[in-house]
């Protein structure tokens, strides 16, 4: 292990590392702004991604570590769009900070603050990982180290009935999740012996009869990890928890959670489809959930008027388009469900966080989530109404924006693999989100505002929005650079 | 085959064994005298019975019990380490020797943090 | 020189952005579309009629796998398809009111976007980006009605944009399906288009796909029974949005059909396909069923009309019917004809909607029985809505006639003794004709004609007013009396399309 100082795990290391020193800063200096460790966060988080854009994997992969931990293409962007949510969020977080003081510290300036800019470092620093996990045991630690904050996080604001309420919710149902999935876990290693993914491929191809056994452990696995990417039927938690939890949270479950629930299903799914014999019963069970969940996403979205629900219907609605990518084997397009499921992923987090980030500054000053509370954006502020509009749009998937994109690689790969029913149910949703998207444009542009007092924004998360509208219009326009990293 | 169990089986009857003889021998052995209002009490090591059936504690008492609950248990850890420290140090000292370090500088940082931030301390 | 389509597609685009960013929105919106259309004269006039194939063809790529890039190219039928863009863009700027309740910088930007997708998606020679550029046009439609819009304007605006989003997304699906079957490697069309004769698609894969293509560009154009989103939409639209849209996106989908669809697809227009209800049927006789449908049904609903507006709405929705009719007669002449006629409905309906919009500007109302004697009050108004209706109508001297004449004999072309179903939807069709001079000269007698009602002003246009009006009836009246002017350069590259087919 030669290579052992110049490995890309460095980077996980170097975000706990930077999680621990805020931890240490936030309880040794206890007079300071709290919002100082987010601003180191959001630094230390930005040298993390330049420093990934330069690592290389290690060309020696002899070493057993390497059997666990992937260095591959798919790694490494999947760990860009961990490290740039985390850092979307703590911007987020800093916005939020006023709604945050007071339902947490309730009195005292800033009490207890601190963690909840340290927190989401952990939670970064568990997707990393993830991104890299091909080992059950691993993908196991970091999707709890994850999920364990996250509990932590949703429940944050404690003098708020909802933020509790969620806290409940989240926790009991992510604690039945993660049950159901280690009990499949422990299925596949009784029927192979092996908890390494591409041992389990092979053993799998090898195994003689026992086909209920593997079908048992796939639905427990597939339950598992449907809680955690929000796929129908197991997104009973989602409307309410992401209600709830405070905004920059929801988006980074909606964002990180999302991305890490299918790094791991992209990865834990392969050596289950590429085994012949079941194939098709995996399928089966696979675009029955999608079908689900593109449908139910789609048509529980259309009635919501609250503009956070709404996103969470959203969010099941995308989980759907992305699950119709991992049951397609493509014949003639040239990217991989795995590929394109990252990419759609790196346009939803820009488009998401775009949406959350205006979310977060209207909420701040209108105290409401309502899509009602966007009533004359238009005229309030102008840019954060622009803002949006790319947002929504983006999410349904207007073209030349990036949202765009995603939808069109998913379509062609369900032609190219004859999913017919899935496809009619693709363009069925995509048609009605037009509809319910644009119900927030319709707030923002037709209605008459309740009051016309300006909208501050200050100047981080002003740079943040512009950025994301520019990223968004330009890699619907000019995806090679995302598709680049994919690739190449 | 089956034999292998037999010491589970060995158990399994000791256990129902002991709870079914001691019922048994306190039925014969325990005579059966007077009784009046104050035998009949339950014995509560000379307290009074007497107050809620789930007393509060402190929350403080729950944050110290977590907590020492969290850092025994890490100390886990360090058992499987140890069994094979001897045979990695062979192959992979740095790894071997950094990793534990790694973890239990995560342990101090933690244990640093629950200090200052007053988890320890009993009174405000 | 190759550069110049990417200045004709960018410059609406950075227009608005600088209207966004505080430059003088009307000022800027004139000026952009001035440029656009000399440049639009200038591509016309150099055009290579003599030369089949792109012209002033240039490409920029965007993915190397699947291989995406932003090309663009000009051969006869784009290139009248981005003359008619400029013409009808200019005007509609033009007329734009100079105030707005509200941001007049939103209201002209709309505008210039809705053009911009138009020209991106008559220059593109990419399917991506084909597609992409015309649902550019789509959130400002849906903004401008629902800002600016008249009577039920918020019912309105959802249903042209769930109606042309449904269509979209259907016409992907179809758009994608072409793409994998072509081999699934590269969206150039040219490309595509090569891959037609190696693919060798099965006639029902074919006709499958065509019947997709055929509904989602039908939503998109307004065939029956896909239609109601159209009409209530242009009579509720403010008037540059309602010009933009029945004068040159709508055209989107009839130029879709033959850029895409007819040649890509050679086999499938006489496959029959087991559909439900209607049983065994070529897509080419449900065409002609629906077109039928387009002309005779909607021309007697458009008879029906009360008001103005909701009349060149549904008239509208009915000249399609031709232009599907020249699609459907499958040879160059048709073809012609269809493009022809396009550019003649283009002009002649945004000259239309510009005149109506004045008077609800002024009267507040275009319920017909309301107007009455404007001829007297503002002769340059009546003699222009006249050559609008009379060009609409198809009266000779006017470009729709070309269109139609071209179109009723691409019908005919090689007609033996037998009539076929084609023949004999066009021979119902002539009476569409008939339907047309009836409601069009009805609501010009009822408005126009007579006495004034008591006490009704109606000022005439004024000399800046008068400029957009003559541009479009100058371009009406230039191609209807020489039309060769585009059916040259049409030719060679309807010609290929046709010989896609013929092969």
């Amino acid at each position: 292990m030669g290579n052992f100082l110049e490995a890309p795990y460095l980077l996980e290391a170097v975000v706990v590392v930077l999680g621990l020193a805020l931890l240490m800063l936030e309880a040794f200096l206890p007079k300071a702004d709290k919002r100082l460790v987010a601003y180191i966060a959001l630094f230390g988080l930005a040298g993390v991604l330049v420093a990934s854009f330069n690592m290389k994997a290690p060309e020696n992969l002899e070493h057993s570590f390497w059997s666990f931990y992937a260095t591959d293409n798919l790694a490494f962007f999947y760990k860009n769009i961990a490290v740039l949510a985390t850092m979307l969020v703590i911007v987020m977080a800093i916005e939020y900070t006023p709604v945050l003081e007071k339902y947490v510290s309730q009195g005292s300036k800033q009490g207890g603050l601190g963690e909840f800019f340290c927190l989401p470092v952990f939670v970064c620093a568990g997707l990393m990982w993830m991104a890299s996990a091909k080992e059950f045991i691993t993908i196991f630690v970091s999707l709890e180290t994850v999920t364990i904050s996250f509990y932590v996080l949703v429940a944050y604001m404690r003098r708020n009935v909802g933020s509790l309420e969620a806290g409940v919710k989240y926790l009991i149902l992510g604690a039945l999740s993660t049950g159901f999935f280690v009990y499949g876990v422990t299925w596949v290693f009784g029927l192979t012996g092996e908890t390494h993914l591409e041992k389990i491929g092979i053993a799998l191809q090898g195994l003689e009869g026992s086909d209920s056994a593997v079908l048992f452990a796939f639905t427990l696995i597939l339950v598992g990890l449907g809680f955690k990417v929000a796929a129908v039927p197991f997104h009973v938690w989602v409307p309410d928890v992401y209600q709830g939890a405070p905004t920059p949270v929801t988006a980074f479950l909606s964002v990180g959670s999302k991305a890490a629930g299918f790094i791991v299903a992209t990865r834990i799914l392969q050596p289950f489809l590429e085994m012949e014999r079941l194939h098709s019963s995996f399928t089966t069970i696979l675009v029955i959930v999608t079908g689900a969940t593109i449908l139910f996403g789609n048509f529980a979205a259309i009635p919501q008027t609250n503009f956070k629900r709404l996103l969470a219907y959203s969010s099941i609605s995308h989980a759907g388009f992305l699950l119709l990518a991992l049951t397609c084997t493509p014949d003639q397009f040239q990217l991989t469900p795995g590929q394109v499921v990252a990419f759609y992923l790196a346009t939803y987090l820009l488009m998401t966080m775009l949406c959350f980030l205006v979310l977060t500054i209207v909420r701040r000053s209108t105290e409401s989530d309502e899509i009602a509370a966007f009533s004359g954006l238009h005229r309030r502020s102008p840019f954060l109404a622009f803002a949006l509009l790319i947002g929504v749009i983006s999410l349904a998937g207007v073209p030349l924006t990036a949202g765009f994109l995603g939808k069109f690689f998913v379509f062609t790969l369900a032609i190219d693999s004859g999913r017919w029913i899935l496809l009619a149910f693709a363009v069925v949703g995509a048609a009605s989100g037009f509809y319910y998207y644009l119900k927030v444009a319709r707030a923002m542009y037709w209605e008459e505002p309740t009051e016309l007092a300006a909208i501050e924004i200050s100047p981080l998360a002003r740079l943040a929005l512009l950025l994301l509208i520019i990223a968004t219009i330009v890699f619907g326009v000019y995806p090679a650079p995302i598709l680049g990293l994919l690739t190449n | 085959m089956l034999e292998t169990y037999l010491p589970i089986l060995m158990q399994l009857g000791v256990a129902c064994g002991f709870a079914v003889s001691t019922l048994i021998v306190s039925v014969l052995l325990g005579k059966s005298g007077k009784t009046n209002p104050v035998k009949d009490s339950a014995y509560e090591c000379g307290m009074l019975p007497i107050g809620e059936a789930q007393p509060r504690f402190s929350v403080k008492f729950y944050l110290v019990a977590m907590l020492f609950v969290l850092f025994d248990i890490e100390v886990v850890f360090m058992y499987p380490w140890a069994v094979v420290f001897k045979d990695l140090l062979v192959t992979s000292l740095l790894p071997v020797t950094l990793g534990m370090a790694g973890f239990v500088f995560i342990l101090f940082i933690a244990y640093l943090y629950v200090l200052k931030k007053g988890a320890l301390q009993w009174r405000d | 020189m190759s550069n110049l389509l990417y200045i004709l597609i960018f410059l609406p685009i950075l227009a608005s952005i600088a209207i966004a960013l505080g430059a003088p929105a009307r000022l800027s919106a004139i000026g952009a579309a001035l440029v656009n259309l000399a440049i639009s004269l200038f591509l016309f006039a150099s055009f290579d009629s003599t030369a089949a194939g792109y012209q002033f063809a240039a490409s920029f790529p965007v993915i190397p796998s699947p291989e995406i890039s932003l090309s663009v190219g000009l051969d006869g039928m784009s290139l009248v398809m981005v003359l008619l863009t400029a013409i009808v863009t200019l005007c509609a700027v033009w007329v734009s009111p100079k105030q707005v309740e509200g941001s007049l910088g939103l209201y002209y930007c709309s505008s210039l976007l809705i053009s911009a997708g138009g020209l991106g998606a008559f220059c593109a020679t990419d399917l991506f980006f084909f597609y992409a550029f015309h649902e550019l046009a789509l959130i400002p439609t849906f903004l401008m009605i629902g800002i600016w819009g008249t009577g039920a304007r918020k019912m309105v605006a959802w249903k042209i944009t769930i109606y042309l989003g449904l269509g979209s997304v259907i016409l992907l699906a179809g758009l994608l399906a072409l793409f994998i079957n072509l081999g699934g490697k590269s969206f150039d069309m040219a490309t595509m288009q090569a891959a037609v004769a190696a693919a060798e698609l099965p006639a029902t894969t074919q006709a499958w796909i065509f019947l997709t293509l055929l509904i989602g560009f039908g939503i998109l154009i307004s065939l029956f029974p896909f239609h109601s989103w159209a009409a209530p939409a242009y009579a509720s639209a403010p008037t540059p949005t309602s010009m933009l849209h029945a004068g040159v996106l709508k055209k989107f989908g009839l130029y879709g059909l033959l850029r895409v669809a007819v040649p890509m697809l050679p086999g499938g227009i006489n496959t029959p396909l087991p559909l439900p209800l209607l049983g065994e049927i070529t897509v080419l006789d449900l065409m002609l069923w629906l077109l039928l449908g387009n002309i005779i049904v909607i021309g007697l609903v458009t008879i029906a009309q009360k008001d103005l507006d909701l009349m060149l709405g549904n008239s509208s929705v009915m000249h399609m019917g031709y232009v599907f009719l020249g699609i459907a007669s499958y040879n160059s002449i048709g073809f012609s004809g269809a493009v022809v006629l396009m550019f003649g409905h283009g002009i002649s309906i945004a000259l239309l909607f510009a005149l109506a919009g004045r008077i609800r500007e002024h009267t507040g109302t275009l319920t017909i029985s309301r107007l009455g004697g404007f001829g007297k009050l503002a002769p340059f108004l009546g003699l222009t809505f006249a050559f609008a209706a009379f060009a609409s109508i198809g009266l000779p001297g006017f470009a729709n006639f070309a269109g139609e004449v071209a179109v009723f004999l691409g019908a005919f072309k090689g007609a033996g003794t037998e009539i076929t179903f084609l023949q004999g939807a066009t021979i119902v069709a002539l009476w569409g004709v008939v339907i047309s001079a009836v409601y069009m000269l009805r609501a010009y007698r009822s408005v126009f004609k007579g006495e004034p009602h008591e006490g009704a002003t109606m000022p005439d246009l004024t000399f800046s007013q008068r400029i957009p009006v003559l541009i479009l009836v100058a371009s009406l009246l230039i191609v209807g009396l020489y039309p060769p002017i585009l059916l040259d350069k049409i030719k060679p590259g309807i010609e290929l399309i046709a010989k896609a087919f013929a092969e």
